[in-house]
């Protein structure tokens, strides 16, 4: 009864409620679509993370993270296979040659760990393989009397593999792009010239466009622009089993474009077989292996059991490897609900005010009821009521906005070009795709109704505090 | 057993400085069945007799008893259930809850209470189609006449089967034909089914109709006076 | 009669004087940790490595090769020390090389600097470390008598180095008055003995704590350096490690290794050369930065170019910009819920004392009259407001700038993984204070705009009605 009677004092002022459910609505709808945003980025972090670079568990030789040295090889390595496949959730292992090198070009020349691998099995455990910059070659699938090497997009920009060319195909591209022929025509002096960095290119095309231009432009140019000789060759340097200084000219079998420009810079894959051949070590012979789940959840107990039976290797999973990102994760639902609790602190005071001004507006009303038989808490759990679904109604019509604009942006996502630089340095995409889990929105639902009650309590108090007297006073 | 039974009640103020004796050494007892009005100018404590009468204010000294209950040694929130229970009211105005139609409005004293729906609905019909607004059961107080509201008021005041009700100047605000249909409708409750019905008034047409007339100045009884036969309320 | 008016209905006007004041010192607070964040990162990045401007061949920075050095010469470093605003400017050569100790390896960054002129700059020698829990010094010391607590901590901090005793006090829980009693003991078993460069140490180095460990290597040990140097020539040496330095930026202390100048350039084969010059300076403003810059512009060669710490740092810049565009974000999100709060209460009050001003009007107060008293009781609710947040803001901004919230334990390091030093300074008032007031001041002119509006198109007569 006194929950009817609520509901209908809510609405017994629509414009005052009104204002004060679009405030909440709007609040409510910030807060779980940055969220969305922040979780997204972590999400997509951590799947690339798992899927592209480490999967899920590692299992290395005890000494190997501290020393690098390539003589610490896995002992057994069957052992370790066999222990890991019966892992819970295990879905395949591979072992991988890890060395440190230096690749170079007769150009640059930069540091990066060297990775040789089973061609077969990474390409069905890990989505390196798919993530492919088309047209710059497959991933070991040609058979070449070359050694052959798979890197990153960052590392052969690095080492000036990559050339910007605006010649007649980046122009057609660009064309099809929908490019203004005037501004394809104003980049003219510059017409089949071979930029060796990016940079170089954006200086020309700035002196040639405006600043304006320019920015608009820059990024379809650059794209266009991008070109790539099939088959270039690198110049891999590292150290063999006796120590001795050696290496050999790799082929570049493809380039891959992740997120994580880290990663991007420092990876080189080779088939182990060649690296065997290069560095000596023999057949069976892994620095590590790792280990695809069939799921994330499945990280905890697989790894608790792998680190028992192979107790005298080091195990970790991607969470210990990548620690921060994990604590991210978890901190997310706190970081979002302190974000959450001071929007709705902010909308307290106006739920607060609106409270207030209704319950002194039914002075006589209130008196009326504790004449007739209303206990006090009856009257407190109606004004607490009354609180509560102006709060609700707001946070639900919020939590429905923000949940459809999420799924409207979750298919196209948004693209924080600008900042991609800064993103992509610490291994995050910026073209994020919001995403956000049931748990946000009871998190949601939770702080809502708690500040509908803490609302309520100084306009309650005030209700109770009028004479039932006042009623019969007469006028 | 009386009804009602004041005993040398006292109320003082001690606002301000100012000592004011609003009601000062009244002893009243009531019937079952009576239909009275206490009648005095503005200030001689009529409406504090009424609030004390009501247990919506306690006495400075003397007792109130209710069917053999002394109001003074309820709690304040025993005295509201014990209003809920024992008292009708009908003020001036702001009676009725706005957001509630007439049949919610009579239903909610016994929703209070309780009362089980079925139970509910049979009561809340019978009592507005006693005071004449069967139809209008779904009508929210805005779209009701003042007179009409006034009666929704009684059918409410009427639900918990109480002792007794308590009008405060029920007839203040309406015009002659709407007073006059509001008291036929008491009186005939009055008379049919017994209900006591205690009267604070200006009102010379509610003085006529009354039966016991209780005369009050600066806070004392000055008369009290019971009518031989029932007026003919067609007399004006 | 504006300022009695607001007095009358104390509740409203507190309740939303206070939804402004929270919001006002909500976002100074934040605004200021923030800032005070980005100013410390790039101060520390800037002090520790790229300085304040620095002189390079102009196709360096698109192109960071060897190739791309250029000579600097004793009186091309005089002429910009003459420079007013210029506190010190020093020759650097950097390139990359291949480190090996025994069977690892690690690509590391080779820093060539001036030893003494350096201290003025990145402070190298301020770095060395001074105290290491080694797993010799952690056994040794969890035999003496310390606190359970510290006990605790050595195992969580093992391998650790510290460039002075204040972080290390932090890190190992103790505090002023352990100072006598337990100081002494860590200096016993954990001390370090470091030795900074002298030009003369022709084949000695320094190099980072994390390349330290990583590569096993101590000071004493030897390490060798491979690499290509200029115009392609194969450059490799043998140096003896005379210093560990412990720099704050993982991603430069796991990979550094310094040598006198003249030590790089015979690695490099690059005699005479330099890739940069780094300047710091005196008065390090914005203005002052553009007008140093301006005067170097005009004494430098034709060949070589000026990039500001900006440009160097661009990748932490397009960084902060971005936390700092979601910061204002956030604040915006919470102006704008403040700001409904205030448009529903004026609503409210205005339909409230409708009666009221159609009664003052109908007697013979002239409607802009009325409007401009409305208006200025909005005003003054507002400056209330922001007045408070500014107020109770200012305690906890000035204590949060001279006595900064320091991280400890595993949030520490987790930032420090990233590369930020695990501090949060707060910046002293500035700009941004203004724009609170400004913001509060916009919102307010809406709600007042409305008001006015309102009360011009009041209709007397119904208003008395009601």
């Amino acid at each position: 009864m006194i929950t009817e009677i609520a509901w209908k004092n809510v609405w017994r002022n629509k414009p005052r409620s009104l204002i004060v459910i679009a405030a909440i609505t709007v609040g409510v709808f910030a807060g779980v679509f940055s969220i969305a945003i922040m979780n997204s980025a972590i999400v997509q972090r951590i799947d690339a993370s798992v899927n592209e670079e480490l999967a899920h568990i590692q299992v290395n030789n005890k000494d190997f993270r501290n020393s690098s040295d390539i003589k610490s090889i896995i002992p057994d390595y069957n052992q370790v296979v066999s222990e890991m496949m019966s892992a819970p959730g295990m879905k395949e292992v591979s072992g991988r040659i890890i060395i440190r090198g230096i690749a170079s070009t007769s150009a640059r020349s930069t540091g990066v760990e060297i990775s040789g691998i089973n061609v077969e099995k990474e390409r069905r455990m890990l989505k390196l393989a798919d993530k492919i910059i088309p047209g710059t070659g497959t991933f070991f699938e040609s058979e070449t009397r070359f050694n052959r090497a798979y890197i990153g997009e960052k590392l052969a920009k690095e080492l000036n593999i990559i050339r910007y060319n605006l010649d007649e195909e980046a122009l057609s591209r660009l064309r099809e792009k929908g490019v203004p022929e005037k501004i394809i025509s104003g980049l003219e002096p510059i017409y089949g010239e071979r930029f060796t960095s990016g940079r170089k290119l954006q200086k020309a095309v700035e002196n040639l466009l405006g600043e304006k231009d320019y920015k608009k432009f820059i990024n379809p140019v650059m794209e266009a622009a991008w070109s790539y000789r099939e088959g270039s060759r690198i110049i891999l340097t590292f150290v063999d089993i006796n120590n001795i200084q050696t290496g050999a000219a790799f082929r570049i079998s493809g380039i891959f474009r992740t997120n994580n420009d880290m990663f991007e810079e420092t990876s080189v894959f080779v088939p182990e077989e060649e690296l065997r051949k290069l560095t000596g070590l023999k057949d069976n012979d892994y620095h590590r292996v790792i280990g695809l789940l069939d799921e994330n959840s499945f990280t905890e107990e697989a790894t608790s059991e792998i680190r028992e039976a192979l107790s005298s290797y080091e195990v970790l999973n991607w969470k210990e490897i990548q620690p921060d990102l994990a604590m991210f994760a978890d901190m997310m639902q706190q970081i979002y609900g302190l974000f959450m609790a001071i929007i709705l602190a902010a909308l307290a005071f106006g739920i607060v005010n609106t409270m207030l001004m209704s319950v002194l507006e039914r002075t006589k009303e209130i008196g009326m009821l504790a004449a007739i038989g209303m206990n006090r808490r009856r009257i407190f759990i109606m004004i607490m009521l009354e609180s509560i679904f102006l709060s609700i109604v707001g946070g639900l019509s919020g939590m429905a906005v923000g949940g459809t604009v999420i799924a409207l942006t979750a298919k196209k996502g948004i693209n924080l070009m600008q900042y991609s630089e800064g993103f992509e340095a610490m291994g995050y995409s910026a073209h994020l795709f919001p995403a956000i889990d049931t748990n946000f929105f009871i998190i949601t639902t939770i702080l809502i109704v708690l500040t509908g009650i803490l609302s309520s309590m100084y306009p309650a108090r005030k209700a109770l505090q009028l004479n039932p007297v006042e009623a019969i006073r007469t006028e | 057993m009386k009804v009602i039974e004041i005993k040398d009640v006292n109320k003082i103020y001690n606002s301000t400085e100012i000592k004011v004796h609003a009601v000062n050494g009244v002893s009243l007892d009531f019937d079952q069945g009576e239909f009275a009005a206490i009648v005095g100018p503005s200030g001689s404590g009529k409406t504090t007799l009424l609030n004390l009468l009501g247990g919506l204010d306690l006495p400075t000294s003397g007792k109130i008893l209710i069917d053999g209950e002394d109001l003074s040694k309820l709690k304040s929130s025993q005295l509201i259930d014990f209003r809920l229970r024992n008292i009708g009211f009908v003020f001036q105005s702001y009676n009725l809850i706005p957001v509630l139609t007439a049949e919610e409005n009579v239903g909610f004293i016994m929703a209070l209470q309780k009362i089980d729906r079925k139970e509910r609905e049979e009561r809340t019909w019978s009592l507005l189609k006693a005071v004449g607004l069967g139809d209008r059961l779904n009508s929210r107080p805005a779209k009701l006449s003042g007179g009409q509201q006034q009666r929704v008021a009684v059918a409410r005041a009427l639900a918990s089967r109480p002792k007794f009700v308590l009008a405060d100047e029920p007839t203040a605000n309406l015009d002659s034909k709407a007073a006059k249909t509001l008291l036929e409708i008491m009186e005939k409750l009055n008379r049919e089914e017994k209900i006591t019905f205690i009267f604070s008034t200006h009102d010379p047409r509610v003085v006529k109709m009354a039966r016991r007339v209780i005369t009050l100045e600066d806070g004392k009884v000055i008369s009290d006076e019971v009518k031989k036969q029932s007026n003919d309320p067609e007399n004006g | 009669m504006a300022w009695r008016n607001i007095w009358r209905n104390r509740r409203r006007t507190l309740i939303t004087a206070a939804s402004v004041f929270f919001a006002v010192f909500f976002a100074l607070i934040m605004r200021s940790v923030q800032l005070g964040s980005y100013d410390r990162m790039f101060k520390n990045v800037i002090e520790s490595y790229s300085g304040y401007i620095q002189v390079q061949q102009k196709d360096y920075f698109d192109e960071p090769v060897l190739d791309n050095s250029f000579e600097l010469d004793q009186g091309l470093l005089d002429l910009i020390a003459s420079d007013p605003n210029v506190k010190a400017v020093v020759p650097r050569l950097e390139s990359f090389a291949l480190a090996a100790a025994g069977s690892s390896t690690q690509g590391v960054v080779v820093m060539g600097i001036d030893p003494q002129g350096e201290k003025e700059v990145s402070e190298v020698h301020n770095r060395l470390v001074r105290f290491k829990l080694t797993d010799e010094a952690i056994k040794a010391l969890m035999n003496e008598t310390l606190p359970e607590r510290t006990k605790k901590l050595l195992k969580i901090f093992k391998n650790e180095a510290y460039t002075g005793t204040g972080r290390l006090m932090l890190d190992m829980g103790l505090s002023e008055k352990d100072t006598s009693d337990v100081l002494p003991v860590f200096r016993k078993y954990a001390s370090f003995s470091n030795y900074y460069l002298e030009e003369e140490d022709s084949m000695s180095v320094i190099i980072g704590d994390g390349l330290s460990d990583y590569l096993g290597l101590s000071i004493g040990d030897t390490i060798v350096l491979i690499g290509q140097g200029y115009h392609g020539v194969s450059a490799a040496g043998k140096y003896t490690i005379r210093g560990i330095a412990k720099i704050p930026s993982p991603d430069i202390d796991n990979i550094v290794v310094y040598m006198p100048v003249n030590t790089a350039r015979k690695l490099y084969g690059a005699h005479g050369l330099s890739t940069s010059a780094v300047i710091m300076m005196n008065n390090t403003d914005e203005k002052s930065l553009v007008a140093t810059a301006g005067r170097l512009a005009e004494v430098i060669p034709e060949s070589l170019v000026l990039r500001s710490w900006k440009e160097l740092n661009a990748l932490m810049v397009n960084q902060m910009d971005a936390d700092n565009k979601s910061g204002m974000i956030m604040i915006g999100i919470l102006y704008l819920v403040i700001a409904f709060g205030v448009f529903g209460t004026v609503l409210m009050m205005l339909a409230e004392r409708r009666r009221e001003f159609a009664v003052l009007i109908s007697i013979g107060m002239q409607k802009h009259k009325l409007a401009g008293v409305v208006a200025f009781e909005l005003l003054l609710i507002g400056l209330m407001g922001v007045m408070a947040g500014v107020i109770a803001s200012l305690p906890v901004v000035i204590y949060g700038n001279i006595n900064p919230l320091r991280f400890k334990g595993q949030m520490a390091s987790m930032w420090e993984d990233y590369g930020f030093e695990p501090i949060m300074p707060t910046l002293m008032p500035d700009a941004y204070y203004l724009w609170q007031t400004v913001v509060v001041l916009i919102i307010l002119s809406i709600a007042i705009f409305f008001s006015i509006r309102k009360i011009y198109k009041l209709n007397v007569i119904q208003s008395i009605k009601a």
